[in-house]
């Protein structure tokens, strides 16, 4: 087994996203390799992000091969973490294996993800195979892993990660909603739903496993699990979210309530969404309004953000009782991969970062 | 400018020509939207910018108008320039109109050095033409209405102001020009701090102190910035961020009332007395969306040229907050963010 020594020039994509943008953020902090931020526009929220840094930022659009082209020249490793719709997934990690085979990169790390085991429960290993759920999501990233493999085999040197929960300081996902949804008590225990395993991975952690999949020989041609060095209920991250953020103690929630707000939701939010795309644009500006919003734009803002901040029934059914832990001991045993982030530890980050942003103002 | 063009100046039916340099966002979103309402002089305006294809779908939305490459052919064929380059070439551009003597109205900030500003406004003035500047929440009924009240002293002596306006940075710009650290000298400061700082400026009538000055960049521009300043019993926060939402309004206390607004809700003011009494100010005002300024903006600028108007944000005004801007990044010293200390990568070595 070998190490490289010499310093990478490594090509984020999706670099303006949460996982994209703190690879950038570490690999050029720590001095580890010259990043070169892959965005797919400058009005992409994260890119303000990036630009705090002196690091390259490039136009990379993996559905626009011409761009993926030019982003790729002298570049040793690529790091593919760009989150997108399922055509997105597939066609433009197509797009980025072709490139890469003709550049002949030295790394290909491919970011995919745990969803891709469908929903199991039990311990969750790299040969457990493929479950199709009908979500475009993780569906489409099985395909992306099946053509990363097809291109394994013709040379290029691929490895793909899986993360489990990819929290911590940018995550709009797994702690800015959850914290606004505690924050408007719509959040409580989930009796009977809430006691399945929540796998958490701090981001800091997850880059760490990005740097050893893109070092270590061993990696090439492999899949690993990516996890935190915790397991914990989701009722229980509720509750640890919620002390970190100094709120009351929570409401326990019968399942009965849990199952009938959810599907209250579910119908609120599917006639909104009805609304949104049966209404002209004309229509839709007379009656909400602009920047000075009609009374029936407080109601439809109001209405949003009471849905935007309330549990669905999938997250109920498909989530929070999954009884599944995504084992990493192959990336342990492989790579030498020690997550060093527990639950509080990482918490206190996020929670310091969301103060930070004026979270409690 | 000849006799000619003076007396057509006089008569109220005459339509000035004008030109817009740089067809960014900011033209297509604000300036044309607005132009395109007066027919008159859409007939004869120029659009300029030193990309092509840029210039070619910009004008596709206004067919028939002149369009040009380089501003510098038109010099001497406008009376109006309108200046919407990125925020480095305000200064050049603004400058070689004003010494054809052509009357000027720049973008925010007026320049990025307050020695720029300066020189700038006294070349309007030795060329007897005016500069102007687009600062838009000057023209806002409850920014009027506080300043108003302020000058009267009605609400006693300013104790505590604050500033606050942060969302994810979402502006469909064209050229990318507010991320590039080589031609900019700043971030969200120089972008939105034009804004804030020139309303603390404008509603104290003076130049406040500053006492803090924190941002998070780290070699690049910094996207979020916090400032403190006093003035006399005064302190004043300002935060801005192009990373997250903040809680976008203002607060004033001053010895005899409390205001707090959403900064963009400028048809009201909401007033708290010592007393504990709430009254809400409604304030007149037809414009709907923020972009619908740019008929004032606009508007103001033709009659500027055409009768000789007094410009409703003269250049000259803002100079104090592009001096603060420049102070706070002369100062400026990096927040304490511990998410970003102790990070490690680890040495890859090899494995049995």
């Amino acid at each position: 087994m070998s190490a490289r020594s010499a310093k990478q020039t490594v090509l984020v994509t999706g670099a303006a996203g949460f996982v994209g943008a703190r690879v950038v953020e570490m690999f050029h902090m720590t001095g580890a390799a010259e990043v070169r931020a892959g965005i797919r526009q400058w009005s992409s929220p994260g890119v303000a992000r990036l630009a705090r840094f002196p690091v390259d930022i490039v136009f990379c659009d993996v559905m626009n091969r011409g761009q993926v082209e030019k982003a790729m020249d002298g570049v040793t490793t690529i790091v593919h973490s760009v989150l997108g719709d399922g055509k997105v997934n597939v066609e433009g990690t197509h797009n980025l294996l072709e490139a890469a085979k003709k550049h002949g990169v030295q790394r290909f790390v491919h970011l995919s993800t745990a969803e891709v085991y469908g929903e199991p429960s039990g311990k969750i290993v790299e040969t457990t195979p493929y479950g199709y759920t009908g979500w475009e999501y993780s569906d489409s990233k099985i395909e992306a892993e099946k053509l990363c493999f097809e291109y394994y085999a013709q040379g290029v040197p691929i490895t793909v990660l899986r993360p489990s929960i990819i929290y911590g300081p940018f995550s709009k996902m797994w702690i800015i909603r959850f914290a606004k949804r505690l924050q408007s008590g719509r959040l409580g225990i989930f009796k009977g739903y809430g006691e399945g395993y929540c796998n958490l991975i701090y981001i800091d952690d997850l880059v760490q496993g990005i740097w050893l999949a893109a070092n270590h020989d061993a990696a090439i041609g492999e899949a690993f699990n990516m996890n935190g060095p915790e397991i914990i209920t989701w009722n229980e991250y509720f509750r640890r979210l919620n002390a970190a953020l100094h709120l009351p103690d929570l409401p326990e929630i019968s399942p009965l309530r849990a199952r009938f707000k959810a599907i209250s939701v579910d119908l609120t939010r599917s006639i909104l969404v009805f609304i949104q795309n049966h209404m002209s644009k004309r229509m839709k500006k007379r009656l909400i309004g602009g920047t000075r919003r009609t009374a029936m734009g407080q109601l439809a803002d109001s209405a949003r953000s009471s849905v935007r901040a309330a549990v669905l029934l999938r997250e109920l059914d498909h989530l929070y009782s999954r009884n599944a832990i995504y084992v990493a001991t192959k990336a342990q045993r492989m790579l030498s991969y020690r997550p060093k982030y527990d639950v509080d530890t990482s918490l206190q980050l996020s929670v310091a970062w969301l103060a930070h942003h004026g979270f409690f103002s | 400018m000849n006799e000619n063009n003076r007396a057509q100046r006089r008569s109220v039916s005459y339509a000035p020509r004008i030109a817009i340099i740089g067809c960014g966002a900011i033209t297509e979103l604000f300036y044309l939207p607005a132009l395109a309402k007066r027919r008159d002089i859409l007939q004869k305006l120029i659009l300029v910018d030193n990309n092509a294809e840029r210039l070619q779908k910009v004008a596709a939305k206004c067919p028939g108008v002149t369009l040009r490459t380089d501003y510098r052919d038109i010099l001497d064929k406008v009376e109006g320039a309108i200046v919407a380059v990125p925020h480095q070439s305000h200064y050049p551009i603004s400058m070689d109109f004003l010494r054809k003597g052509v009357h000027v109205l720049c973008e925010k900030p007026l320049a990025e050095d307050p020695d720029e500003a300066g020189e700038m406004v006294a070349q309007a003035e030795k060329s007897g033409v005016t500069l102007s500047v687009n600062h838009t929440q000057r023209l806002f009924p409850a920014n009027i209405k506080i300043k108003e009240l302020l000058v009267q002293g009605k609400f006693g002596k300013p104790l505590y102001m604050r500033y606050a306006w942060g969302d994810e940075f979402a502006w469909p710009t064209a050229s990318g020009f507010y991320f590039n650290p080589k031609i900019r000298k700043g971030g969200v400061l120089l972008d939105r701090g034009p804004h804030a700082l020139d309303l603390i400026c404008w509603w104290l009538g003076y130049k406040p102190e500053l006492v803090l000055s924190e941002n998070d960049s780290f070699g690049g521009i910094e996207a979020v910035a916090h400032v403190r300043f006093k003035s006399c019993d005064c302190i004043i926060e300002v935060k801005l961020s192009w990373l997250s939402v903040l809680s976008n309004s203002y607060a004033l206390r001053c010895e005899l009332a409390e205001i707090e607004n959403n900064f963009l809700s400028w048809w009201q003011l909401p007033i708290r007395h010592k007393s504990g009494k709430v009254e809400i100010i409604p304030l007149h005002s037809s414009e709907r969306h923020y972009n619908d300024f740019g008929a004032k903006i606009v508007s103001n600028f033709i009659d500027v040229i055409r009768k000789g108007n007094a410009p409703l944000i003269p250049a000259s005004e803002v100079i104090p907050s592009i001096e603060l801007i420049q102070e706070c990044y002369a100062k400026a010293q990096r927040f304490n963010l511990p998410w970003y200390e102790n990070l490690e990568i680890p040495n890859v070595s090899p494995v049995r």
